[in-house]
């Protein structure tokens, strides 16, 4: 069965966290087209270390063979970052997004 | 009709599967290092810019080569989790800074004058000695099939550019 978009964002967090130890959050990003199978996947995540580009998102072809059946589009960002961006969304506003609930490791 | 972002993604796809052939080629003939390394740092620019440019717009991703050392290490994270394999922490470590060495070749990137050694053009060192390519031996990246960190990410590369274009 065809597994939910909320239950592969679990599951993609989870592995992500094991796949980077630099991994502090990942937050879900959410735009009015949740409901569309069409609409990514969309992840924030927080990884200390990283360069900062500011908001540059990277897109993933969904992959079913791989259990991956949503384009899942990831936007990786510092906690300075992060700290700017609770502090001011326009980053985020611009691309329709709104940040959404913390996935778990 | 013009080109989608996702036509040019599948273009930079393709493209870097072309340069990872041309750099095996060359390391098969006996090629000098700065030539494979030209041909890896092609291929990885181009990978990243498949996956930049979906989202972000060809006009947007085209023109920067700055792009492999942040981006490289998040596609393989991806890659190698949907597949779920767990990297270990060394290897995460080692796949970045390779990254960021794979940029540096690129002309244009030079960490602000710091690092001018590339594999394209000549450069001259902090003393005035002119350095060419071809003569340099790159002591940051040993590209040999026996650093298994950089055959995988060969690999991932490649995988990463096939899954675009699938």
């Amino acid at each position: 069965m065809m597994k939910s978009k909320i239950e592969t964002a679990n599951n993609l967090a989870q592995v992500h966290f094991m796949n980077e130890p630099k991994l502090k959050h990942v937050r879900l990003l959410e735009s009015i087209d949740e409901s569309d199978p069409r609409e990514p996947i969309k992840l924030l995540e927080v990884v200390e270390g990283t360069i900062e580009r500011g908001i540059e998102p990277i897109l993933f072809p969904a992959d079913p063979a791989r259990g991956i059946e949503y384009p899942v589009l990831i936007v990786e960002i510092s906690p300075s970052e992060y700290e700017n961006i609770q502090n001011n969304t326009s980053g985020l506003t611009v691309h329709g997004w709104s940040v959404g609930s913390e996935l778990p490791a | 009709m013009p080109a989608t972002d996702q036509d040019w993604a599948k273009a930079y796809a393709t493209q870097a599967l072309s340069d990872l052939d041309a750099r095996e080629k060359l390391a098969r003939s006996g090629a000098h290092k700065c030539h494979r390394l030209h041909f890896l740092q092609m291929a990885a620019e181009k990978v990243c810019k498949a996956y930049l440019t979906a989202s972000n717009g060809h006009s947007n991703v085209r023109k920067s080569h700055a792009y492999v050392a942040k981006n490289l290490p998040l596609i393989a994270r991806v890659v190698y989790s949907s597949v779920g394999n767990r990297m270990a922490a060394w290897e995460i470590s080692q796949i970045k800074d390779l990254a960021h060495e794979i940029q540096l070749l690129a002309p244009a990137c030079d960490d602000g004058d710091v690092r001018l050694d590339n594999s394209e053009y000549p450069w001259q060192d902090r003393v005035g000695n002119i350095l060419v390519p071809s003569e340099y031996s790159f002591p940051n990246i040993d590209d040999s099939s026996q650093n298994r960190t950089i055959v995988k990410l060969i690999r991932l590369i490649r995988t990463a550019s096939e899954s675009y274009i699938r």
